[in-house]
């Protein structure tokens, strides 16, 4: 299984180098290599337990602790065949899951905030929609105005929604009771890289102490922390922002069109994620349930 | 093709972009360097067998220009369906699905009319990619999309169209000068077919210029797909190589940027950071250096310490000294610049070297393994390379073969480089254009850069090419009236042959029949100038200043033998009419010659040429004009009219007897 462990690496890390902002390719990878070792571990006789290294004593004293993973076991592969079936359906599950919290945390008569277009949070408040009457305003996030597309989804479920300009989210923001959104990434201090327009977002929310929920599945939790700026970011073509038809000014000015934000985690309140509701603080916790510490860097 | 842009060769680009928008075979035709051309391609992703697009290669040393290669592609018969037609330098990330659907549907649609269809791209005049070389004015049909008028406008102040291109039917039609032609054309398999038989046909230009010219002949036509938001660029000159090369670093044509790394080459992985820097591996910046905004550094390239650098691209492998000042520098691979040198704007090949203190004005080349001397400043437009000036150059392209440059240094003598062009310790010979051609010169020197933006230099020499060009488009097209001038001197040269040379009526009939079909007149213009020109035939040959009698006596004879040409075609009484209309119109402007207006008349009806019934009835017409009563009134007019009228009572009464 070490061979199989270092294919895997491999493929990992030339996909993410083709598009180091689609984190979740490496945080698949990771699971899986995470299957691997406990699949592996399981038939070597170890207990699930000791691998945590839960105890300080543990800590110090299981220091330089290096598996071989040389032993073959035949039932390895069923094993880790059944394994990562296990994790595909839960994968398919994350967004109902994710929407059977709602009715917990959308009240009626609330007034929600939410930024662009995401899926989570649109089986989110279309679930609490079903049984609690609430409004909806969407910021229409420029460039891409994705923000559009979910006003329509979400009027179709005859929620009131209304669209606004990303200029009038502070002016907006004493009206509003929660701020919902959905992710890109979450980062392992409980940051996020979210749509460009999210971090506005978040620091008028706290302005007016409105508290900020994140819509995420497990699967968006990547271990990295964010010490290099550059690693996740996208910037596509300036078409969006100043097309092309422009004309001469073009080849004397500089166009950056970002896609992501960057959102620190003091601007957070509540993370909720298809294995329940969880503070950013402690989001470190559940990555060494996830992934395994060798593998933070793929 | 295999030019560097942003470290990665053109070629790539082309095929990537190929590939995205779903083509599946791809055919290169290579003429020059096409080993190299080859053997890179086979190095590269898309050779594998896993690529979803198969390159082949055509290589033949006999392809001159595009339409070489078209029309062996029509003898080979190499591809039967619609394909799509691209130069090796362009660079885009269109997705051409749209366009082939329309494309397709058209065909379908009218049967095979739609022979091409031309992407053009939304772009203001003065953007820096639309090449100056290359600017075109399209006329089209907002409807259909259909290209009515296509020209070239480098060096044009005025612009001529065609009054037919407005004339006909179609209803909204579009000038627009707002369009960069992307060189991505989808062409029918008919394309090749058209390039065997116009064997003249060289370029694309030619092409299209043939076929809206022979449009109605040969039913033909072109249209035109015009995109917004993609982009699509041709390098055509290194102005251009300039303009997509910053725009590949602005990621205007993402996803092709270049930490994408489209390519898969190891050596090419960089990454983005903030203001459009990308740096590959390994590379190494001395302290106080700065990269400003839009630089690419390649792998393994080490920068010295104070140097500011802007808007460059560096290749792998360089060596950049101290206190450096890079602008819009475009360094290859391999590079060795010494400190304190300041490059403008400039390229410079594998290889190269630039000594200490050397400044590099605006808009110079330096070739692979050229080495520039401590000290020297080059100025404006220069191009060093190791091809020594005096060889006779067979190749048009201005970066120099360095294998041939070995095999040649052998045969001539080792002749000195000269020191004022490339300093004490350089190496390398100024490359000027063969002094034999004056008019080659400037389109070499201007196409090695291109005309120059900002100054208002005009270029002469292909000024003259879109004079020519223009002819041909107003004589097709010019109004009627022309025409029927010409036809007039015609029929006036023929009848005078005709008397000179005692040529038969018959014979006459049939060259005035042949020129009315060449000439597209209709039966009452070609009454009404045969009656004219045979009126006017004494005038002209004898004095203008003639007086009635002297006129008509030359008139008779005239008349009495081309009476048959008249009988050919004055047959129905509206033929009549119109003779007499133009009877009328030319005595009108001859009033000297009224008076035997009554003669001329009599003559007519005498030689049976005219009827009475006609004759009465053109005199009484109510609604002529002024002058046309005034003749009327004349003396010897009415006389004869009524001389008329007694001779029908007379027949008439005849007859009834």
């Amino acid at each position: 299984s070490g061979e199989l462990m270092d294919l895997i690496r491999t493929e990992g890390q030339r996909m993410t180098a083709a598009q180091p902002s689609e984190t979740t390719v490496g945080n698949m990878v990771r699971r899986v290599l995470k299957v691997i070792r406990e699949e592996y571990g399981r038939l070597h006789g170890r207990s699930e337990e000791s691998d945590q290294q839960e105890s300080l004593h543990k800590l110090l004293t299981s220091g330089g602790l290096s598996e071989d993973f040389s032993t073959p076991y035949p039932p390895l592969r069923a094993n880790v065949i059944e394994a990562i079936n296990e994790l595909l359906i839960e994968l398919e599950g994350t967004t109902d899951n994710i929407a059977m919290q709602a009715l917990e945390h959308i009240h009626s008569n609330e007034v929600i905030m939410t930024i662009g277009y995401s899926r989570t949070v649109e089986a989110f408040l279309k679930e609490a929609a079903r049984k609690r009457k609430f409004q909806v305003i969407v910021a229409e996030c420029a460039p891409f105005c994705q923000g559009h597309e979910m006003a329509v989804r979400l009027s179709k479920e005859n929620i009131e929604t209304t669209v606004m300009s990303d200029a009038a989210i502070f002016a907006v923001m004493s009206r509003v009771n929660k701020v919902i959104v959905g992710t890109k990434t979450i980062l392992a201090n409980g940051a996020l890289i979210a749509v460009s327009g999210t971090h506005t977002l978040a620091l008028a929310a706290k302005h007016h102490s409105t508290p900020l929920i994140v819509c995420a599945p497990m699967f968006k939790l990547s271990p990295q922390f964010p010490n290099e700026e550059d690693s996740f970011h996208k910037f596509v073509s300036p078409q969006e922002v100043l097309p092309f038809t422009e004309g001469e000014i073009l080849a004397k000015i500089n166009v950056h069109c970002p896609v992501f934000d960057y959102v620190p985690p003091e601007l957070i309140t509540l993370f909720i994620s298809n294995i329940g509701g969880n503070a950013p603080s402690y989001i470190y916790r559940l990555m060494s349930e996830l992934y395994h510490p060798d593998d933070y860097e793929l | 093709a295999l030019l560097p842009m942003a470290n990665v060769a053109m070629i790539d680009y082309t095929l990537e972009f190929l590939t995205a928008t779903g083509v599946e075979e791809t055919f290169v035709f290579c003429c020059w360097k096409s080993a190299e051309i080859k053997e890179h391609l086979q190095k590269s992703k898309w050779c594998r067998h896993t690529s979803p697009n198969t390159v082949r290669f055509v290589t033949s040393d006999l392809y001159r220009s595009l339409g070489d290669v078209l029309r062996d592609v029509d003898a080979k018969s190499l591809v039967r369906s619609d394909f799509i037609l691209v130069t090796g330098d362009v660079v885009s990330n269109f997705n051409i699905t749209k366009a082939l659907e329309e494309h397709k549907l058209r065909r379908k649609m009218e049967k095979n009319v739609s022979v091409m269809t031309m992407i053009f791209k939304e772009s203001s005049p003065g953007h820096h990619a639309r090449c100056k070389e290359d600017d075109i004015v399209v006329a089209m049909d907002s409807a259909t999309n259909r290209v009515l008028h296509y020209q070239r406008t480098q060096g044009l102040k005025r612009f001529r169209f065609p009054m037919s291109l407005f004339q006909n039917s179609i209803e909204n039609v579009e000038v627009r000068h707002d369009l960069l032609d992307c060189h991505i054309s989808i062409c029918s398999p008919q394309v090749a077919e058209l390039f065997t038989d116009n064997f003249d046909y060289q370029t694309r230009d030619d092409f299209v210029r043939g076929l809206l010219v022979n449009e109605e002949v040969l039913g033909n036509q072109i249209h035109m797909h015009v995109t917004t938001e993609e982009y699509g660029a041709h390098i055509c000159n290194l102005l251009m190589y300039e303009a997509v090369c910053s725009d590949i670093i602005r990621r205007w044509v993402y996803p092709l940027t270049p930490e994408m790394n489209f390519s898969d080459d190891k050596n090419q992985s960089y990454t983005h950071s903030k203001h459009n820097i990308y740096r590959g591996v390994d590379i190494s910046l001395g302290q106080g250096s700065v990269l400003e905004e839009n630089v690419l550094v390649g792998q393994g390239t080490v920068i010295g310490s104070n140097c500011s650098i802007t808007n460059s691209v560096i290749g792998q492998n360089c060596r950049i000294g101290d206190k450096v000042i890079l602008e819009g520098a475009f360094l290859w691979d391999g590079v060795h610049i010494a400190d304190n040198v300041e490059i403008c704007h400039s390229v410079i090949c594998d290889e190269a070297e630039v000594k200490e203190k050397v400044k590099l004005k605006p808009r110079c080349v330096l070739s692979s393994q050229v080495v520039v001397g401590p000290g020297i400043t080059l100025a404006e437009g220069t191009v060093i390379s190791l091809h020594p000036p005096d060889e006779e150059e067979e190749d048009d392209d201005q970066f120099s073969d360095d294998s041939g440059v070995n095999k040649e240094e052998s045969k001539v003598k080792l002749k000195g480089y000269n020191k004022k062009d490339v300093g004490s310790e350089g190496r390398g010979y100024l490359w000027k254009a063969d002094d034999k051609n004056e008019e080659d010169e400037e389109e070499q020197r201007q196409s090695l850069w291109g005309p120059a933006m900002h100054s208002e230099e005009e270029s002469e020499s292909d000024s003259d090419l879109s004079m020519g060009s223009e002819e041909p488009d107003s004589r097709s097209a010019s109004p009627q009236l022309d025409d029927i001038k010409v036809f007039q001197n015609e029929v006036l040269g023929t009848l005078q042959r005709g008397e000179e040379e005692n040529i038969s009526c018959d014979n006459l009939v049939l060259e005035i029949n042949s020129l009315k079909y060449a000439y597209n007149i209709g039966l009452k213009e070609m009454m009404q100038v045969l009656s004219k020109v045979i009126l006017e035939f004494p005038l002209q040959q004898l004095d203008a200043n003639l007086d009635s009698q002297n006129y008509f006596s030359a008139l008779l004879p005239l008349l009495k033998n081309w009476t048959p040409l008249f009988k050919n075609y004055i047959k129905r009484a509206s033929d009549h009419l119109n003779a007499l209309f133009a009877i009328e119109e030319f005595f009108l402007e001859h009033d000297s010659l009224c008076t035997s207006i009554a003669k001329v008349l009599m003559t007519f009806y005498q030689l049976e040429i005219l009827e009475e019934d006609v004759i009465l009835n053109w005199f009484s017409l109510r609604d002529t004009s002024d002058k046309g009563k005034q003749l009327r009134k004349n003396q010897r007019l009415q006389k004869f009219i009524q001389w008329l009228e007694e001779a029908e009572e007379e027949s008439s009464d005849g007859d009834q007897d």
